[in-house]
Formats: C-alpha cells, structure tokens, sequence
C-alpha cells in the first residue's frame, strides 16, 4: 500500500520533455526487494525513466511513423498500469506503473506490488494501485488547478513546494493525503483539546458567522444525428458543490435535493467521503439498468460534516425526455459550393434566457473558405476564413418562437488548404453548441434554502444556486455519415 | 555554497552512477555528515543534504556497518538541532528510518537502531505540546510515520508496543490520531500475524498483548525475535482471491478484547483521510479474516457509506472485502449492485481515464461470491455482467485510445461467451464491434495521426485474438486490410507486425498466413505504371515477410520481381537505386530458403543472374552473384544452413559486409564456408600467478593507519553478522576468477602465427560448477604478447574439476578451424580466495571476523542445520620453524589474518565461494607443528588434508 517511486515530466508540446521532479522511497524499494525475491526489477536512474516512459506512453521519437518497441500492436492495450521494459526485454519488467497526462504535465508512480510477482497478480489485488491513483490526481489538481491551465511561474513555485508537500501527504511512501490547495504546508489552527476527535481532513476549525453555500450544476451532452436509423442521444449529469463555513469539530450538515413532481430519478449517485450515512433507496437507481418507474425519486438527504474548503458533496446522471435544444443540419454539395441548411429549436422547458449561446460549424479538409453567402434568422454570424469556421452567436434569448435558423451557401476557393480532421471527411460534418444557462437544471433537481439543516447554535445563511451548461454538444450533418454509433443503440 | 550544493544534489538524484563516477560514495557520505553539522548552510539546505539519504540509503551505505555509523551521526546532529528547525528535524527522522532499513540495521536490530525506536517512541509518546502551538505535533506524526515504516519492514518489531500504541491513539484528539491509527492498526495486523504462525499461540496471547500484559505474553515469541525476516509472506497482502490462503489464529468466539479494538478502530475510520480509511479497512479486513472468532459482519455499519462513494481507494477496499468474505458479508444482490456500480463508474464522465480503466480491470477481475474458475490472474467476465450491462461500454471513436482499446477488450470477451451460448444472437454485438473497427479503419485511411493509426492495429489484434473465428469478420478484414495497405503502403510496418503477433499470439496461426497471401496477391496485381521507387520498397519489404512463409506458393513474387528488374517493363531498376536493389535482394534471400525452393530455381536464378549484371549499383550486383553463386552451387539443405543463421541474427550491415567479402574470391567459396577441423594442438592456456599483490599491498596500508581499527566491527559477534549480511545478495562473493595467457603451443606452424576471432568454448566434466560462458579473443599473434583470459568460475561446490575447452578461429587467409584445447585442471587451491569482508576493515576487524567464525564451527550449540556441516581438525607435520615461516609466506600469505612477524600462532582463513570457510591456526609445538582446522563445510577435509600433504612434502623436500 505504497509507491515505490514517484516522477513529474513536464511535457509540452515542441518541447524536450525532461523530469521536472523525481521521488524514490527506499524503504519501500527494500520491500520491494523482498517481496520479489528473483523477479525484482530495481527501478532504473531517472533519465532511463523518462525515455521508457516515454516510449510505452506512444511519446518517444515522434518523428518516425513506427518504432518496434512504440507501436507493437501487442503492447499497451488496456489495463491503467504500464510496463516498463528495462533492458527491451520482456522478462525484466517495472510495473505497474500509473501514468497521468494532462496538461503540459506527465505524473507517474509506481505502486509496491504486495503480492507473489508470480502469476501476476490483478491490478484489483492491489490497494497500492487505487492509492497511488489517488495521489497522482491530488497532486495533478495540487500542481495545476482544477482548471489544469499551465501557468508557469505558478507551477515552478508549487514544484518547489513539492518535498514539504510530500513530508506531509506521503513522507516514506505510503500515501496518507492529497496535497490541499492554497494551505500552507504547516497550516495550523488553534484546536482546543475536547473530546472529540478533529477528523483528519480537516485542516483547522471555523470561526466566525455560519455561511453554507450549495450550488447544483448540470451538464448536458449530446449527438444528434437527425436520421431515422440512428437514434439520437443525450445525457446529463450534475454535480453539487459545498463550501460550509460552521463551527464546532464535527459539525453535522444536511442538504436534501428534491425532485418535481414527475422528475426522473437521479442515477448513480456518488458521494464524497465526509457524508456520514446514506439512505440506501438513494443508491439504487442505475443508468445501467431498466429504467423502473417505481424507483425512489427523493428527497435524497445527504447528511455530513463538512470540510473547510470546497468540495463536492455528490454527483448524478439524469434521463431527460428531450434535449434542450434539438438541431437539424443539412449540408449539399453543389458544384463548388456547399448550400448550408441548419434549424435549432429550443425546447419548451428550458428557461429562454443563456448567459451565453453559440453554435461552431467547422469545416475540415477543404480548400479556405473563399465567399460565405449565408443568413442567419437570429443573432450574429462571423465567419473565420482562416480557421473555416462559422460562429454563430446566438445571444442571450431564442425569439418567441423558440427555433432559430441559417441558410446559404459557401464556396471554398481560398489560397490555401483549411484544417484537416481524420473524422470529417467528405459531407462527415457537425455542429458544436456551447451555451450556459443559470437558475435552471434540466433534471428538475434543486436544493430548497430551508432544506438545509445546520446543527449548531447561530443561524447560518445559506445559498444556493444553480445552472445549466453544455458540453461535447454536437448536431451532425445528416445528409453525411456519421461517424459514430453508441452503445445505447444496442438496447 | 549553498547552490553549489543543490546543483550537486540534482546532479546526484539525476544520476548515482555518473555523480559517483565523479567522487566516491564515501567520500561523498563523508561530506555530507561534515556539513550537515554546518547550520550556516541554512536549513533549508540542510533538507537538501539529506535527500541522498532519504532516496538512495544502500548507495551511500554499501554495508550495515557504515549505516549503522551514519546512523549514529545523524542522531547526534538531531539531538543537537534546535527545536524550532522542525522540518529539518522531521526530514531527519525520515533520513534515520531510511538508513537504518535499508542497511538492515532494523532487521538485525543493532544497536543504533534500538536506540532510534526508543527515541521515536518517546517522541510518540510525548504530549507536552497538547497546549502549545501544535507545531511539535507535526514532530510527533513524523516519529509515528517512521515506527509504521519500520514496523512495516520488520514486521513484529512493534509487537509488544500494541497496548501502548493503542492508549496513544484513544488519547489523541487532534489530527494526529490519524497517524497513530495507521501504526496501531498494522501493528495489530502483524501481531495476529505472528501468532498465527506460532504453534500453540491462542486467543490468551492475543489478549495478553492487547492489554499490554507483557510480562505473561508469549515468552517464547521474545526469543525467536520476529517473524523471519525472509520470509516474504508477512509483508504480501493476505487477500489474494479465491487461489490465497490466509493463515488463522484459533481463538474460539469470544475474543471481546479484539473486537473491542476493531469496532473502535471501525467506529472513527469515517475520520481518517480517504487513502488512511482505505489502507486501514485494508489491514482491518486482513485481521478478520485471519481471526475467525470474529464475525465480518463488524465491517457492516461503515458499508452503505463506503459502497455510495466517489472515492476510488474506498471502493477498493471495499472489493478487498468482497474479495475476503465473499458471501458471508455481501449478498447476492449486493454482488449485483457493486458490478452495476463498476459498469457505471467505468463510464463516469466526471473520473479520470486512468480511474475508469482501473475499474474495467476490476469488473475482469471481480471477486465474485462463487466464483466458477479459479484461475488466477486471468480475465474472466463475471456471470452476473450480460451484454445488456455490458453495452454501456461499447467502445466509439470517441474515446481516448486506451479507453477504446479496453472496451474492445471487454466487449470481445463478452460477445465471445454470448457467441457460445446463444447462436442465434451471436454476431450482432460482434458485428458491432467490427463496424466500430471499420469507422476506425476509416480514419486510418483518412490520414489519421500516428495514435490513431497505431491504435487500429491493436484494436484489430484485439478483434481478431478472441473473434478470429467468426470467419465472415476475419475474412472480411483481411480484406479491408489489403484495400488500406494499396493506399497506405507506409503502413507495411504495422501490417507485418500485425501478421506476426496474430500468428505467434492466435490459436489459429492461419490468419496471419491468409493476410500475407492476401498482400502478396494484391501487391503482385499492381500495374506497374503506378509504382514509384516509394512504394516500391514497401512492396518489396511485405514481399519479403511473405517470402518467409513457407505455405504460399511464391511464383506471383517471382513474377513481380522479374517484372521490375527488367527495363522493358519498368524503368526503376536502371536508376539503381541501392536501397532498392537491396530491398529486391532481401526478398531473394527468404527465397533461397523457401520449402519450395525447387520449383522456383529457374526464375529465381534469371532474376539473380540479371541483378549481376544488369544492375546499377555494384554492390548489389556483388550480392547478387554470391547468391546466384550459392543457389546454383550448394544442395538446398546447406544453402538453408548457411543463410539461415543470417535470418537468426537478424539482418544486419555486419554481415552483409563479410559476404561481400566473400564474394570477391568466389572460387573459394566452399572452403571459405566450411569449418575445417585440426587435430593439431594450436593453443594452451597457461596459468598466471593469481598474486599481483594487490590484496596484500592494501592490507599492509590498512594497518598503517591504527584509527581505524575504532571504527569498525570491533567484537566478534558483530564482524560475523555483518560480514554474514552480505551474503543476502546471491551473488555476493560466488565467483572464482581463475587467470590465464593464451598461447600457441606445439610446433611451429606458419599458417597459424596470425589468428583472429577466436572463441573458446568450455565444457564441464562434473556438476561442482556453473556451466561457463564462451570467451572471445580478437587476435594472438605469435610475435606479439600473449592475451591474458580470465575464467569466470561459480561454484556449486568447491572441489577439484577438469575442463574440456575448445575453440573456433579464424587465419589470415579466411579459413575457420574448429581445435581442441589440453585439458584445464582446477586444483583445489585455486577455489581459494581471501576473504570478502568490506573494502574498509581493516586487519582488526578480520582477526574478529576470524575468531567470531572459529567460536562459531566450535561452539556446541549452534542451529543442528548449521552443526552438521562443521567440522574440526587437526593436521600434524615435522617442519622446522624458519620451514612453516616460509611455507606461510610462500603459500597462505594472501589469506593471513594474524602478523606474519607473529610466529607463535598464524590464522588462516580461506573462503570457497559460494559460502564455504576453511580457518587454520597453525602453531609450533614441542613434537610437531599443529595444523588446527575448522570448517563449515567438512566435505572439504578430504581436499585439504591432501593439499596440506602435498605442500608441507614440498617444504621439506626443498629443505632436504
């Protein structure tokens, strides 16, 4: 149950990739040692890491289109944990080794296997692997934000925090926490000694007025192919997000999220560590399995205590009826010109009123756009030659109607060939659409202000929020294929 | 200074080998101690300089000694450090903890580390800060971090702690309890451990160490000390699946004591960070099921809240569980809903990708109530997982290629099973995942990045491993393959690798065959006018990998090679492009050893005859007409012998360039290819004096320098486990190095004065060693000094053997000769050698070492294993004392322990690898001299008695 070894590469595009921090914990290696007996493989000096790593990670020697060790089509196939070949022999293996690449970063651990190396055992034996996991993402957030945005003068000064960050979070291997974001390494809080036991996750106590702050927020996807054959297909999901400022040690918290009358279930709820009991009716409800109209629809109480910073108390999916916005696309070829044809119809149920609504048309493998005679019904259209891309900003309201559309045609004379994409070819074309509404969730789930119960003696003040936003929203041509079937189809 | 010290610190973590190259580890170790006593550094460099010690303890300590000596100072530089420089203090105890269990200090227990645990839990047990500032605390969890590590690396070090351990953390109340909780609950863990490998320990003793009844507990325990050390069981995770047995402790139902501390432990685990909560219901689960007085149902308050979790380490441990109790803790719809509750999580848009492989691994390895096989370590579907649960998982062009690749993979296996049982149904869901592959082909061929192209190919040999069956997919593939690769040619590389794998990793290697005779046929169509020099030598690398299967007919190749060396057809083969012709020549090559050779010749000869002489390029011409010259000189078996070795070592410029030379004196060809043979004696090897003086030199300037003699083993116990310790490492000290010239021998013959490429090749006569490796030598000119061949030796055993050697070289003029070698007589005295004690001990030390060993062999009660091999001795001869002085000097010189100058008693020690002793206190008494023996090892006294026989014979002789 701990790391062998821990690397952060940083990895930018254009550029060398280099160890920006490298960590062994010997006594775990010593354990190692012992646990292997004559299958241990020691772990090599860091530059040989890097390259291997490299490699089994398809990131070494980008100029050639097939190394034998990069691209055998035997190697790398599923599991999360690599193998590192020292020496390019099968036999002499470092594994499993967990990679992490986001961002300009690679994050890499390597989990003590505490188990018989032989047969190799399943990852799922290994506790190590799902801890060593976890502190490869604590440290990605740490290093990065959640955001994972690179900001290179704050990452040099979150690496240079890194060895009292480990002192506390994972001093001789063992993992024991997650890097906590915007503490200090020794934040210290005056606890009084009492009975009972601060928890360990949080860092200090509050003092001052009582404040909880809830807000839900829901994401949509969609694809939507506007062809009888292929059915189209959407989700949601939503998380709900705390920030509890409340006294005492152990302060008990309740958030209850209800549902309208005739809302669907809220599935697969997930929920974060400090939630102290779970009903469970709440954990029954699956998008896996057959949608029961009997199934416990709420109210779903989540009783916890909270931490000091942010966190997300839970997470849902939820089966809507429609889609907020149903689009259709259509697209012909004529002689050098594509005639454009698309409708976007919001739905009834959705509040007309978006912080920000707009729909990206790209357009790939083809020569720049040369003349774009196109109308749009509402809102503003700008045309990008350069990128070939459409943007259509719809603004903050649909008109009464609720449905908006484009018409016109696009000749591609320019210069110069556009960007190209593997997947768009031919009449293989889609709509994005970014939106973002407030004060609204698709699912109907909310969070009543007086539904939140604070155990303690001053009156806090709650609030809560909610919204709506889109993500991986697209509408495909359907005079093109598409170029995806989903699982669901099968049902 | 200071950041001349972090750039030399980089530069160590970078890269041990290359700083040390620089300097030498104790030299550097020896730096570091001084300056970490230098506080003007600062202490945040002072952390720095410890770093060495934290990651790479065994680099800077190579033996116990030295860490036990560097554990030492640094506990001094703790005790003098002020306490305010808490981080430095606590990185400090990080160091200590490291050096001290990495040199095995902990697990021998020496002193320095006894003295450490005490300081650590004096540290742990100290509270005077309850009311301070907290900043000590931080202190305290480091010394709790420390003892868990020592504890986890020496199991059963903290055994008789646990009472005191648990009172620390019921009394703790701020965040520390989470430190003293993770000690607490492993230390139990290993305690119950223990005694359930003790005979006879039962639930009194269980409940005697949790109530820190010390004085009663376990008696017998206190002597053997731990759970021994290599056995490596203790420290592997009990719950290894259905094939894992886990030891038990009987201890009848009642067991208050323990479940006392479980439910306490259980009852504050919802305290503890994630990862502690996980590692503790980990341990916790190890205890219960090694105790079967106790019920699993104790975890079952704490399962809803843990089952509901978006935690990744908390689901884990709660699959451990399952993995554990199986049925008696989770029912059969709790078995469904943690398998719906994976599906879900493997497919959770807000987890990370390597969070949802990690469960789709878990779902192909799920611990399921009854499992049906048993199979460890492979993927199984479990039963409960239909296609419909399964669909949620359906791979898409979407998904990040490792994603895909392990959707695919479950997917496969689910659709296989469904193709078993229900026909009906089978190739829907199969013939899903072979459209998927074809929108990914799609891409492929639409330019897609390299990932993508790489991508396809495994996501076809997934495809094709579990469904290569289904032959309307297989075949249609290989078709689509075909259509790809005409467009695509620089795609051959991946389309030949896919042919191996499929073909080495299949149970039905045929597909592989059927694609290559596929490529061929639609390469071989090609109308000529269409290729260009680019894919051209694709073609011709595809052409040849077919050309290596013997199945297909390889008349269509013929053809197609004919057809563009000929400059009617085809204007390529006038620019003679080198790389081409070579290309054309590989192909001709797999030719050559093709099983059909015979129908073939004619062709294949035209083709070869016209490359000679046609050809643009001279070196392919010269290619061209050896392997003319080989098809129409040598009979078919041998033409495979000769080229088939070159197939072996796989294709490389080296040998292409000896052909060519070959090629240039084609008369000699059949000479030049055959090994002739001489029962001439060509070479001997003669022995060189093993004594340059080296060892001995360096003993004579340890002695010179009397300090140290303070500073290392100075009792015998202590020399003997250390020098003991080293032996851990297998091949510490196991080989014998044995040193000879290499020279000719026999009468004078000029046709050998100048031999290259010589290897030697060595046989054994007996099992006493390891077989040995082929040693070679460039060249021995008759002229020149002889080349001097060290022989590597491990024995199995240390006795007298004989070596049969021979050898294979090269003249000058070309020829390879195979001859024999004289026999190679090992004597006995050559398995000597002195000693292996570390580099720094001086004689001091030794002579400890040598009295430590002689108590040893002598002593009465050492372990009956050990006693059966020891023996004691005596050997007596008639020498004069000036006599024995120089048969000491002359023979044993190298292996003294004792003053030569001291003539009343001289020890001898020599060592036998692998690990045999043979110790020698020689003195002068009134009726002869005593040659008193020892040895562990008494097999040996036949040998020695002889070997003694033979040189205290010879001493007098040269006397008389």
């Amino acid at each position: 149950m701990s790391v062998r070894a821990l690397w952060i590469i940083s990895h930018e595009k254009g550029e060398q990739s280099s160890i920006k921090f490298s960590r062994r914990f010997s006594t775990v290696e010593h354990r190692a040692k012992s646990l292997g007996g004559s299958s241990y493989v020691a772990v090599p000096e860091d530059n040989k890491v890097l390259q291997l790593l490299l490699t089994e990670l398809g990131l070494s020697d980008s100029d050639k289109s097939y190394v034998a060790l990069r691209d055998d089509c035997l190697y790398r196939q599923r599991s999360p944990a690599l193998e590192l070949r020292v020496d390019g022999q099968e036999k002499r293996v470092l594994w499993p080794v967990l990679a992490m690449l986001q961002g300009p970063l690679i994050l890499a651990c390597l989990p003590l296997v505490d188990a018989p190396p032989e047969p190799r055992p399943p990852l799922a034996n290994l506790l190590s692997v799902s801890q060593g996991l976890t502190l490869l993402a604590g440290l990605h957030t740490f290093l990065l934000g959640s955001g994972s945005k690179p900001d290179n003068e704050g990452l040099a000064s979150r690496l240079a925090m890194l060895p009292s960050v480990l002192l506390q979070v994972c001093p001789l291997g063992t993992p024991l926490d997650v890097p906590l974001l915007g503490t200090s390494a020794t934040h210290t809080v005056h606890t009084p000694a009492g009975i009972q036991k601060q928890p360990a996750w949080k860092t200090g106590l509050h003092r001052g007025r009582a404040v909880v702050n809830v807000s839900v927020m829901e994401t949509v996807r969609s694809m939507q192919y506007g062809n009888r054959s292929r059915q189209d297909l959407w989700d949601v999901y939503g998380t709900v997000t705390c920030k509890c400022e409340v006294e005492g040690v152990l302060p008990n918290v309740t958030v209850t999220l209800t549902l309208p009358p005739n809302g669907s279930p809220l599935q697969d709820i997930l929920v974060h560590p400090c939630v102290t009991s779970l009903d469970s009716s709440i954990l029954t409800a699956s998008s896996v399995d057959n949608c029961d109209g009997s199934a416990f629809s709420g109210p779903y109480k989540f009783p916890f205590s909270p931490p000091l910073e942010p966190f997300r108390l839970c997470s849902y999916t939820s089966q809507v009826p429609v889609p907020p916005i149903l689009g259709s696309y259509q697209l012909k070829e004529e002689e050098n010109q594509l005639r454009v044809s698309v409708t976007l119809k919001l739905h009834e149920s959705v509040k007309n009123s978006f912080e920000y609504c707009e729909a990206h048309l790209p357009f790939f493998n083809r020569d720049q756009i040369g003349v774009a005679d196109v109308k749009v019904s509402s809102g503003q259209l700008d045309i990008s030659k350069e990128k070939n891309l459409l943007v259509w900003a719809l603004g903050q309201k649909f008109p009464k109607s609720r449905e908006v559309t484009m018409e016109g045609k696009i000749s591609f004379c320019g210069p110069t060939p556009g960007p190209t994409d593997p997947l768009c070819t031919d009449l293989t074309a889609y709509i994005k659409l970014y939106f973002r509404v407030l004060d609204m969730t698709l699912s109907g789930c909310c969070v009543d202000q007086h539904s939140v119960q604070v155990y303690s003696s001053a009156k806090p003040r709650i609030v809560t929020s909610r919204e709506l936003q889109s993500k991986e929203y697209f509408i495909w041509n359907s005079t093109g294929t598409a170029p995806v079937s989903s699982g669901q189809m099968m049902l | 200074m200071a950041a001349c010290w972090t750039d030399r610190i980089d530069a160590f973590s970078r890269s041990p080998s290359r700083f040390l190259s620089g300097t030498t580890a104790e030299v550097f170790l020896a730096e570091l101690l001084r300056e970490l006593r230098d506080d003007r550094a600062g202490y945040s460099v002072l952390v720095l300089l410890l770093s060495p010690l934290c990651e790479h303890p065994t680099v800077l300590c190579p033996s116990d000694f030295v860490g036990e000596e560097t554990a030492l100072e640094l506990m001094s530089v703790f005790t003098q450090c002020p306490p305010k420089f808490l981080e430095f203090r606590r990185h400090l105890l990080l160091a200590l903890t490291s050096v001290l269990i990495c040199t095995s200090c902990v697990s021998n227990r020496s002193r320095a580390s006894q003295d450490f645990l005490d300081l650590l839990l004096e540290i742990g047990q100290d509270v005077s800060d309850i009311h301070g500032d907290g900043a000590f605390r931080y202190l305290r969890a480091t010394a709790c971090d420390c003892l868990r590590e020592m504890e986890a690396c020496s199991p059963g070090i903290l055994s008789q702690r646990l009472e005191l351990l648990g009172s620390l953390r019921q009394r703790e109340t701020s965040r520390l309890h989470q430190a003293y909780a993770g000690l607490h609950t492993l230390v139990l863990r290993n305690t119950v451990y223990q005694l359930t490998q003790e005979r006879g320990a039962c639930a009194e003793h269980l409940k005697a160490l949790l109530e820190g009844n010390t004085s009663v507990a376990w008696e017998a325990d206190q002597d053997s000390g731990m759970v021994d050390n290599t056995d490596s069981a203790v420290l592997s995770s009990l719950i290894l699946g259905p094939m894992g047995t886990v030891p038990t402790l009987q201890t009848g139902p009642d067991c208050k004591e323990l479940r006392s501390v479980l439910s306490s432990l259980l009852e504050e685990s919802y305290l503890l960070t994630p990862l502690c909560q996980a590692a503790l219901l980990h341990r916790l689960t190890e205890v219960v099921a090694m105790v079967p007085g106790v019920p699993p149902a104790v975890f079952r308050a704490e399962l809803l809240r843990l089952l509901g979790t978006s935690e990744v380490c908390l689901l884990h441990s709660i699959l451990l569980m399952k993995c554990a109790f199986t049925d008696s803790l989770f029912s059969a719809e709790d078995e469904a809903f943690i398998l719906k509750r994976l599906v879900v999580l493997s497919q959770h848009p807000l987890l990370s990708t390597p969070e949802k492989l990690f469960y789709m691994d878990c779902i192909l390895h799920f611990p399921e109530n009854r499992p049906i096989s048993c199979d460890d370590g492979d993927e199984t579907l479990p039963v409960l997982l239909t296609p419909r649960l399964a669909s949620a998982l359906v791979p898409t062009v979407f998904n990040d290629s490792t994603t895909m690749l392990a959707r695919l993979n479950l997917l496969c296996l689910v659709y296989l099973e469904e193709g078993e049982e229900g026909e009906g149904e089978e190739g829907r869901g199969v013939g899903y995942l072979y459209e998927h592959l074809r929108s990914l082909l799609h891409i492929v061929e639409n330019r897609g990045s390299r990932e993508i192209v790489v991508t396809f190919f495994r996501a076809a040999f997934l495809f094709l491993f579990y469904l290569c069956h289904l032959e309307r997919f297989s075949n249609s593939l290989t078709e689509k393959l075909c259509e790809l690769y005409l467009h695509h040619t620089q795609l051959a590389p991946h389309l030949i690798n896919l042919a191996n794998q499929t073909q080495d990793r299949l149970p039905d290697p045929k597909w592989a065959v059927g694609l290559l005779e596929a490529l061929q046929k639609v390469i071989t169509e090609v109308p000529l006018a269409q290729l260009t020099l680019q894919n051209l030598c694709w073609h011709l690398k595809t052409l040849a990998r077919v050309a290596e299967e013997g199945e297909i007919p390889q008349h269509r190749t013929l053809h197609f090679l004919s057809s563009i060396i000929t400059p009617s057809s085809s204007s390529l083969c006038v620019s003679g492009d080198w790389r081409l012709g070579n290309s054309v020549l590989g192909v001709c090559r797999r030719l050559l050893v093709h099983p059909s050779l015979d129908s073939l010749l004619i062709p294949l000869a035209d083709i070869l005859q016209h490359l000679a002489c046609r050809y643009g390029d001279t070196d392919v011409q010269d290619h061209a007409r050896l392997y003319y010259t080989l098809l129409t000189t040598l009979s078919k078996e041998k033409l495979a012998g000769v080229l088939a070795k070159e197939a072996f070592e796989g294709g490389g410029q080296v040998k292409k360039r000896s052909l060519s030379c070959i090629v240039t004196e084609s008369e000699g060809l059949t000479s030049t290819l055959t090994i002739h043979h001489t029962e001439k004696e060509i070479f001997k090897l003669v022995e060189v004096d093993p004594e340059s003086g080296g060892e001995t030199q360096t003993n004579q300037e340890r002695d010179l320098n009397p300090s140290e003699m303070k500073t290392f083993p100075d009792q015998a116990n202590t020399a003997v486990t250390a020098y003991r310790a080293q032996f851990n490492n297998p091949d510490f000290a196991s080989e014998l190095t044995l040193t000879y010239q290499l020279t000719h021998a026999g009468a004078c013959d000029s046709r050998f004065d100048q031999l290259f490429s010589i290897r030697l090749h060595f046989n054994l006569t007996d099992d006493h060693y390891e077989k040995l490796s082929d040693i070679s030598v460039p060249c021995l000119f008759r002229e020149k000094p002889s080349p001097v061949l060290k022989l590597r030796l491990r024995p199995r055993r240390p006795y007298p053997t004989t070596l049969r050697a021979s050898v294979i070289f090269t003249t000058q003029d070309g020829l390879s000769w195979h001859s024999n070698l004289p026999d190679i007589h090992v004597s006995f005295q050559q398995a000597f050698i002195t000693v292996p004690v570390p580099t720094v001990w001086g004689r001091g030390s030794k002579l400890h070492l040598f009295e430590g060993l002689w108590d040893e062999i002598c002593s009465e009660n050492i372990e009956e294993k050990k006693l059966a091999d020891c023996a004691t001795s005596l050997f007596c001869c008639q020498l004069k004392e000036a006599a024995l002085a120089a048969l000491v000097e002359k023979h044993f010189l190298p292996f003294l322990i004792s003053e030569l100058c001291n003539k009343e008693e001289f020890k001898v020690l020599f060592f036998l690898p692998p690990q045999s002793h043979v110790l020698l206190k020689i003195s002068s008494e009134e009726d002869a001299v005593h040659f008193n023996i020892a040895t562990d090892n008494w097999q040996l006294l036949s040998h020695l008695s002889s070997y003694l026989l033979t040189i205290t014979c010879a001493q007098e002789d040269a006397r008389s």
